[in-house]
């Protein structure tokens, strides 16, 4: 066998020997590992998941305190049952203020892996969790936590900081080296006086020891800079080491996670729901505009130009008031121009005469018809003619009393009023607008032609949406647009016409993704958009997604989570500040 | 060059023993982790045996071992005691009939005080 081909096996061999490892710790075996602590500053904790549950458990001063949510929404479960197996049987948890339940628990004191068994009971649902809690031993932690930097990995650092700190000296001109520059000058003047004449030589001589000595320690004590204390490198630096009982704070780990207690996440109302593909259809965001339904509103207008004066009741219908169709909303009385008021003078003079000349006949002809002198239908034509005359002179009267008035052409509230007592109101000009609150409609302008315009939401400036139902749309173009008629289906109350809305309306084109709730999603100070996914209990990781538009409250996940996943839909900005 | 041979078949065949024993196990239960061990759940009938084992799925004396089995039968849970038996076996009788594979979960604790848990889905 040649040398390569057996390097080649032994390679292969090496290769599966590897893989085998692996394999043997299959799913979920992790035999008595124990789980490393998320931080050192918090609590160890225990958690168990099910199709239904999420079980954390924390064991702390002889307390066993246990936290139930659903697993999928993370609400958290009140008034369950949860039994957990002690040494000495059976125990129910009770119930505790902040939402959790407590066991005493004084067996959980002792270091170790402990694996409780809790039997949850909330409801129909029954459930049996397995939980494994690490006690750290407090000797041995204490033991163990000033070895933590290993002894190799720190004494690496110390020396190129030493390295460091000396060519740093070098390029500052550092006192220090200065001073010891200085020493040695002063020592040679000294020497140099000491040779030339020996008069107060040792005067001299103590003086330069002084000096020396002086000088000396403290260049040295610059010069070495250990003593003892230790290293200061940021990555070196020992968290501080806190009582257990009070370290559980939310806070973002080193790989970018964020550990969140329960208790917190109680109090953020953190929600979750599980991620599902599906296909949606696209939809287009379009401007829009509140505007009255067509057939449910309507404009009083003066037909003849006139004075305005209110109705029988006194009162012009405010702006809000409420009317039926056919109320009488004002009434118009039409002027008598000065040439009319002469000509009506005249006709009336006339028509009086006319009466007079005509009672008179009618009366001769009565005396007449009885002796026969007179024929009866020559009576009858003058009774008719003056009948006739008397109608015309009422006409002429009730012309210049009888007003136009104005009535509600349909059901509605006054949405517009212009009316003033005594206003001369031209003919053709609007009086009162009606509208009827509940049927508002939606005009959009769209740049593409929709043609199956179904399911479109429109969404207001504070957040709500609004059903919306296609009516039609215009062909006739509208700064470069079509207008799309949507009526306002549901609750249509807090709108005002003349409302600007955004429009999401439904196109033919399918997508498929993750629909998630528009606050799942969370833009991260670099603009990324991302989602946080509950991985644990109470580990929660940022995952950069691509969103597309989907429609007023939700938004299509296209890129970056998959199915199956619980994202974080209530709370998530809340979560994108834990630093 | 034996060993590398022997590394590579050993590997082989510690996948394919692991893959086998996800499904069930030796005395035709189901096999979950406990802590250190394997333990294989029978119920048949009102009996529930438990075998239990170490990584290398070799038989662990059950003396010395105590257990509790708790098994949800018809959306209640039930709690079966479990006392050492003969060999790695562990039994312990239910109050009413267990069905066909109960959910629920084995609770051990060892001669040295040790707990391990097993989950049954």
């Amino acid at each position: 066998m040649s040398t390569r081909f057996a390097a080649a096996l032994r390679a292969v061999a090496l290769l599966a020997a590897v893989l085998a490892g692996p394999a043997l710790a299959h799913e979920g075996h992790d035999h008595g590992a124990a789980q490393p602590p998320v931080s050192k500053t918090i609590a160890p904790r225990g958690e168990a998941l099910s199709d239904a549950f999420e079980l954390v458990a924390i064991p702390r001063d002889g307390t066993l305190t246990l936290f139930l949510d659903r697993f999928r929404t993370n609400e958290p479960v009140p008034g369950a049952t949860i039994e957990v197996e002690t040494p000495d049987g059976p125990k129910v948890a009770t119930a505790t203020t902040d939402g959790g339940y407590a066991l005493p628990a004084p067996w959980l004191s002792k270091p170790g892996r402990h694996e409780l068994l809790a039997t949850v009971t909330a409801g129909d649902a029954v459930d049996v969790l397995t939980v494994a809690v690490t006690v750290p031993d407090p000797k041995v932690a204490a033991a163990a936590a000033p070895a933590k930097p290993a002894p190799a990995q720190a004494a690496l650092a110390r020396l190129s900081e030493v390295a460091h700190d000396v060519r740093e000296r070098l390029t500052a001109k550092d006192p220090a080296l200065v001073a010891a520059v200085a020493v040695a000058f002063l020592l040679g003047v000294l020497v140099t006086a000491l040779a030339r004449g020996r008069r107060g030589a040792p005067a001299v001589a103590l003086v330069a020891i002084g000096i020396t000595i002086v000088l000396g320690t403290a260049a040295f004590a610059h010069g070495d800079e250990d003593h003892g204390a230790p290293v200061q490198g940021a990555a070196l630096i020992e968290p501080r080491q806190t009582t257990p009982a009070s370290s559980d704070l939310a806070q973002r780990l080193p790989d970018g996670s964020v550990f969140v207690p329960k208790p917190t996440q109680r109090l953020l109302v953190l929600r979750t729901t599980m991620t599902e593909q599906g296909s949606f259809h696209r939809s287009v965001e379009l401007p829009g505009r509140i505007i009255p339904d067509p057939n449910a509103s309507g404009v009083v207008q003066s037909s003849v130009g006139g004075r305005l004066s209110p109705p029988p009741s006194g009162l012009f219908p405010r702006l809000g008031t409420k009317v039926r169709k056919g109320d009488v909303l004002a009434t118009v009385t039409p002027p008598v121009q000065a040439v009319d008021v002469s000509d009506m003078r005249q006709r009336q003079g006339e028509l009086d005469q006319q009466i007079a000349i005509v009672e008179r006949r009618v009366e001769r002809f009565r005396k007449l018809a009885t002796t026969g002198a007179v024929a009866q239908t020559q009576l009858d034509d003058a009774v008719a003619e003056l009948n006739g005359l008397h109608d015309r002179r009422a006409a002429l009267d009730k012309i210049r009393q009888q007003p136009e008035t104005l009535v509600a052409p349909v059901d509605g509230v006054v949405a517009q009023a212009t009316a003033v007592a005594g206003q001369m109101a031209a003919p053709g000009a609007m009086v009162f607008q009606i509208v009827d609150p509940n049927r508002l409609w939606v005009e959009a302008l769209s740049f593409d032609a929709l043609t199956a315009a179904q399911n479109a939401t429109a969404r207001l400036a504070d957040g709500r949406a609004l059903k919306l139902a296609y009516q039609g749309t215009g062909l006739a173009d509208r700064n470069q647009a079509i207008p799309v008629q949507f009526a306002v289906q549901g609750d249509a109350s807090g709108l005002r016409v003349g409302q600007f809305v955004t429009v999401l309306a439904g196109t033919d084109t399918e997508q498929s993704g993750l629909a998630l709730p528009r606050a799942a999603v969370v833009r991260t100070g670099n603009g990324q958009d991302v989602v946080y996914e509950h991985t644990t209990a109470e580990r929660f990781e940022a995952r950069p997604v691509r969103v597309e538009p989907l429609d007023g409250g939700r938004v299509l996940v296209a890129e970056g989570i998959g199915p199956g996943k619980r994202v974080v839909t209530q709370g998530a900005e809340l979560l994108d500040q834990v630093r | 060059m034996i060993l590398p041979r022997v590394t590579l078949v050993a590997g082989l065949l510690a996948a394919t023993t692991v893959y086998a024993h996800e499904t069930s196990g030796q005395h035709g239960g189901r096999v979950a982790d406990a802590g250190k061990f394997h333990v294989e759940l029978v119920a048949k009938g009102e009996t529930v045996d438990v075998f239990v084992s170490d990584e290398g799925q070799k038989p662990v004396p059950a003396a010395g071992f105590k257990g509790t089995a708790i098994l949800v039968v018809g959306g209640k849970p039930t709690r079966v005691p479990l006392e050492p038996a003969d060999g790695n076996r562990l039994t312990g009788k239910a109050a009413a009939a267990l069905g066909d594979s109960p959910k629920g979960a084995v609770q051990l604790t060892g001669p040295d005080g040790a707990t391990a848990s097993g989950k049954f889905n």
